[in-house]
């Protein structure tokens, strides 16, 4: 989820009215926004943006135009969407772009005298749509040049790494594609684009020019705007031709939004792409859809009628006409998140404001029922608190030190571990195999709080099993563990015997060995003909290895639900 | 009160106190000299006087703490046999004179010490000259005497008469005896070295005014009724000893629930009150159940290798059940039959089978969706779910999501608000709601509930929406679904009165005893 920074009296400006805070939080729900922080003496309001699906939404611009047009009931289409005939000025795109980074889109900003806020908010655009929307910057990046030193038409072409040489952005000296993957920071930083291009992205005009590096940096001849530049050259790149176009939508409506006027750029391809050899940016990519009005008002659960669909969408920006069955609809260009009816009726939801959907109270009779494992587990709570124990509660992220080691089960058929690949840190690396490590961890913390202790957890453990699709079961474990100076063998078995005789299940303890346990004082446990467990004493080199002082005695089982 | 009532019920240790301090010479005793005033042991003479203190019947007049010596058990054995360096000399000595030779193995092998005692005491003889190594590794007495030998046996032999205080031994053997006492991790030592307090009581005007009053007969008082009092009807005769009820009560170790658990199984008794089902899951999941299906698209930034765990081996599952994964793959690429145009992506169905830790309780009502559910139904699970953040006090790197589904042909936009404000009202007590718009991958319309707890405020109590189509439709599922997720660790922490969420699952024991729930 994005989080930006805006600016009160920016904001103000560009949503057409003064705006106080209580205003500006009564307005955020109608972007799915939420005031994170507000400095008052900067008038700096940090907002979170949830929907990750509408990146026209995590700038300022966004923001208030789509404020600004739920407050006046509506807005007209952006005049660059539409115009007609070959454009001004044209992008070359080279053959051999379409295995490297395909897409360009591009448009010219004039007349806006650029501010140091405007600057600053559309840096920061920059860096959301090509961060989060254009998984850092490899299926979109953007870039900004002064447009007057541009001599049209622009190259978007490839070039051998030291082929040319231009001064990148935030350096002095001139450096080629291949220096600056090597040298840079951004190249550095963004280098792994590009592993394995033989040849390099790079956009250059008539005169030779270099423009930018793509996606990695601009020059800094043409590529380093500054306050008070009117005329501007915006420009995207990436390999997702619709995601490229959105971006550049999104940015031209922004700049016209400051009181730019846009000029579309005509990107003249020499192979196909989805939407023909010549496109000329920024492009409305016709978004439209018809829906039924019965879809929606069964969707909301109110017969709000043709009439109030076509307001409230047409509130939201929508270009919206309804029939009798169904509404016609267009997303503005900036937006292209229209994927089904459900996502039309929301938007009718949220124009009218949840708060006017009186809720309906549930109707429809259910059994609630727990499953029958939950019931068996509560029973054994039941009994075992009775029984004088203290319950547990235990992260099951743990470390392989303290599930293998620790208990003297290394490189024996009790090993087994279901790891994290992607591991965070050593105490976080592994599930849980069995739940007597969690209590022998309580003991080795607690050595100083009040005896004896007596204690028991029930809860999933996951233990590998090959043959399982997931390679691993998830299992219901009981473990319980009694510590004090005569904690042995037999009291536990006691309390085990105990809980069987009012379960009602039979069960044996057969001889077995088990290196956790002492020899000769360990019973593996058998329900059935099912070996579900163990009980013992806690074999010394255990206890010494979790550095415990108290003699420990304990048991654990697999618990299943009875059958039916 | 006056004072007959309150000797009534006064302990015989408490009277034998109060007659020592009564009658002695001077206004103030010491604890010891209590100890010689009476017939008591030290612990009871400082549980009476503990019980005077609170009733304010004594008071502490001064409070002096000497730091003392004492011989441990293996001091008082060193100081009757030999401590190891003095051993090593006499035993090197010994067999010198009988003209053999003797190794630090053969000093091993007798058993007397244990290697580590052994090895430091050779290293010192060795340091101060008094032993050297000969032919074969055999030992020597060089003839010169070892300071530190002889300042221990003095030493030894000085403490064994009784403790004594620290400071009144010279500087070098005070660092001596601290060099050999007992400390953690090393109980093995001679001296122990203890802080040792005396104080002074006296008698405060009211306990003075109950001397005249004390009970002659206190020590044949009754404190306990035994069966044998019973069966022969002999406690007839007795005077039962009066308690002093207002103590405080001794501690016991019982059993009891684990207070988030237990909060947990309230919330589990309400939704099954209120007609929901449990469902359970798997820890390891699929990224098809826990993403695919529910529409997150594959190149989605929340499932990059810095959101999720995945599984390290096997790293993908042998198969994901069709016809789910080939219709939730037609409804990725391009809406399948769900009336949607869905992500417009190539779809990777090996990634499908990717083995991760279930990183959203979600994943259980997807898989229950599969199921061919009947309608209406209601499900709920509290699945415990992993992310792959940082640890700190607000975030866990497990956790529990209590979240489910509700299945019906009258569900809408509508039902689903008045299913969350059934909710508010039963989880959170809450009269007071506000429903805002809200973003899931999963779910359109969506919403977020915000509740005026009647302790905790404004809250977030939780998200929910209709599934999408493009989750329902693939898993054959043709009736609206409501998914809702509740967010009450907040609420937990603060009935639990913690303030740390790491501290829901401590392993801490007293922490976890002393939990208690106040909501």
């Amino acid at each position: 989820m994005p989080t930006i920074s805006i600016f009160q009296k920016d904001f103000s400006q560009l949503v057409g009215q003064s705006s106080s805070m209580a205003d500006i939080e009564q307005w955020l729900p109608l972007v799915k926004g939420e005031v994170k922080d507000f400095t008052q003496e900067t008038g700096e309001i940090r907002v979170e943006l949830q929907d990750t699906n509408r990146p026209d939404l995590w700038c300022v611009e966004g923001i208030a135009r789509q404020i600004r047009s739920v407050l006046t009931g509506g807005q007209t289409p952006y005049p660059f969407f539409s115009t007609r005939g070959r454009a001004k000025r044209r992008i070359q795109v080279m053959q051999g772009m379409e295995t490297v980074r395909p897409f360009v889109a591009a448009c010219a900003s004039l007349g806006f005298s650029m501010s140091e806020e405007g600057l600053a908010q559309c840096i920061q655009t920059q860096e959301k749509l090509a961060d989060s929307f254009g998984r850092n910057r490899e299926t979109v990046s953007i870039g900004l040049y002064r447009l007057p030193s541009i001599t049209f038409p622009v190259t978007y072409g490839l070039v051998q790494p030291d082929e040319i040489r231009f001064t990148p952005l935030g350096f002095e000296e001139k450096m080629t594609p291949h220096e600056v993957l090597t040298l840079h920071p951004k190249g550095l930083e963004y280098g792994n684009i590009l592993t394995g291009c033989e040849r390099l992205p790079l956009l250059w005009d008539t005169n030779g020019q270099v423009l930018s590096f793509p996606p990695i940096i601009n020059s800094r001849e043409l590529g380093e705007v500054q306050i008070g530049d009117t005329d501007l050259l915006v420009e995207v790149t990436g390999t997702d031709l619709s995601m490229v176009i959105l971006a550049l939508n999104i940015f031209a409506s922004n700049l016209a939004d400051r009181g730019a006027t846009i000029e579309p750029i005509d990107v003249i391809y020499p192979y196909e792409t989805p939407m023909g050899k010549t496109i000329k940016t920024p492009l409305d990519m016709g978004n439209g859809q018809r829906v039924s009005l019965e879809a929606i008002e069964q969707a909301l659960g109110m017969p709000l009628g043709a009439k109030a669909i076509q307001t409230a969408l047409v509130a939201y920006g929508y270009q919206a006409k309804a029939t009798r069955q169904s509404v016609s609809v267009q997303l503005p260009g900036f937006r292209y998140d229209l994927m089904h009816v459900m996502d039309v009726a929301e938007d009718v939801a949220i124009t009218r404001g949840y708060d006017s959907f009186s809720p309906i109270m549930p109707q429809t009779f259910t059994v609630g029922a727990l499953s029958e494992l939950e019931q068996t587990s509560d029973r054994l709570r039941d009994l075992l608190v009775g029984f004088g124990f203290q319950e547990m509660f235990s992260n099951i992220l743990s470390s392989r030190q303290e599930f293998v080691e620790r208990m003297r089960i290394a490189e024996t058929e009790h090993e087994a571990l279901v790891e994290v690949d992607n591991v965070m840190s050593l105490n976080y690396a592994c599930l849980r195999p069995s739940i007597l490590p969690c209590l022998l961890r309580v003991e080795a913390l607690s050595p100083r709080v009040f005896y004896p202790h007596l204690l028991f957890e029930i809860g999933e453990v996951a233990q590998v099993d090959l043959e399982a699709d997931v390679g691993s079961r998830t299992l219901l474990s009981l473990a319980a563990i009694s510590a004090h100076p005569g904690a042995n063998f037999s009291e536990m078995h006691s309390y085990l015997d105990l809980l069987m005789y009012y379960m009602i299940w039979s069960y044996d303890l057969l001889p077995v060995s088990h290196p956790s346990f002492l020899d000769g004082r360990v019973g593996g446990i058998r329900c059935g003909d099912q070996m579900v467990g163990y009980i013992g004493e806690f074999h010394p080199e255990v206890l010494e290895a979790w550095q415990i002082d108290m003699p420990t005695s304990g048991f654990e089982f697999e618990v299943t639900a009875p059958k039916t | 009160m006056d004072a007959p009532n309150q000797t009534d019920s006064l302990h015989p240790l408490e009277i034998q106190v109060l007659r020592a301090l009564g009658s002695a010479a001077t206004e103030a005793l010491k604890d010891p000299e209590i100890v010689q005033a009476t017939t008591l042991a030290p612990s009871q003479i400082s549980m009476a006087v503990g019980w005077l203190l609170t009733k304010q019947f004594v008071h502490l007049v001064s409070e002096t703490t000497t730091t003392l010596v004492a011989l441990t058990e293996v001091g008082t054995q060193f100081q009757q046999v030999a401590s190891p360096p003095e051993w090593i000399l006499q035993t090197a000595q010994k067999t010198s004179l009988d003209g053999q030779a003797t190794t630090v193995k053969d000093l091993q092998a007798t058993g007397e010490f244990q290697p580590s005692e052994l090895s430091r005491a050779f290293g010192l003889l060795k340091k101060e000259g008094a032993i050297s190594l000969g032919a074969g590794g055999s030992l020597q007495t060089t003839g010169k005497k070892s300071p530190s030998v002889e300042a221990l046996r003095s030493l030894l032999n000085q403490i064994h008469e009784g403790s004594q205080p620290l400071k009144s031994f010279s500087e070098e053997h005070q660092a001596l005896l601290r060099q050999y006492a007992v400390k953690r991790g090393n109980t093995q030592e001679p001296f122990r070295i203890d802080d040792h307090t005396v104080r002074a009581f006296s008698l405060t005007p009211e306990g003075r005014n109950l001397l005249p009053n004390l009970r002659e007969d206190a020590a044949q008082e009754i404190s306990q009724l035994t069966p044998e009092l019973l069966k022969d009807g002999s406690w007839r005769n007795c005077t039962f000893r009066k308690y002093s009820i207002h103590l405080r009560p001794p501690r016991l170790a019982v059993g009891r629930r684990h207070a988030y658990r237990e909060f947990l199984d309230t919330v589990k008794t309400k939704l099954t009150s209120m007609g929901f089902q449990e469902m359970r899951g798997e820890l390891v999941e699929t990224e098809f159940w826990d993403m695919d299906a529910l529409f997150m698209p594959q190149f989605h930034p929340a499932r990059a290798i810095h959101d999720v765990y995945f599984v390290k081996e096997p790293t993908h599952a042998k198969r994901i059940p069709e016809p789910f994964l080939s219709q939730v793959a037609e409804t990725h690429k391009n809406g399948g039959t769900t009336g949607s145009k869905g992500w417009q992506y190539s779809y990777d169905p090996e990634r499908a089978k990717r083995l991760v830790l279930r990183s959203q309780g979600t994943a259980v009502s997807a898989r229950t969706l599969a199921t061919n559910p009947p309608v209406p139904s209601k499900f709920f699970s509290i699945a415990r779910c992993f992310r792959y953040d940082q640890v700190d006090a607000t975030h866990a790197t497990d956790f529990f999501q209590v979240e489910g589904i509700v299945l019906g042909s009258d569900i809408n936009f509508r039902t689903l608000l008045g299913l969350l404000k059934l909710f508010a009202t039963e989880m959170a007590q809450a009269k007071e709601i506000r429903f805002l718009p809200a973003y899931f991958p999963f779910t359109e319309p969506s919403v977020e509930m915000h509740v005026r707890h009647p302790k905790l405020g404004w809250m977030e109590l939780g998200g929910a929406g209709l599934f999408r189509s493009e989750v329902t439709v693939p898993l054959g599922v043709t009736v609206p679904v409501i998914a809702w997720g509740l967010g009450l660790d907040r609420m937990a922490m603060v009935a639990l009165g913690i303030q740390d969420i790491r501290d829901l699952f401590t392993s801490d024991l007293e922490a976890v005893r002393n939990m208690r729930r106040d909501l």
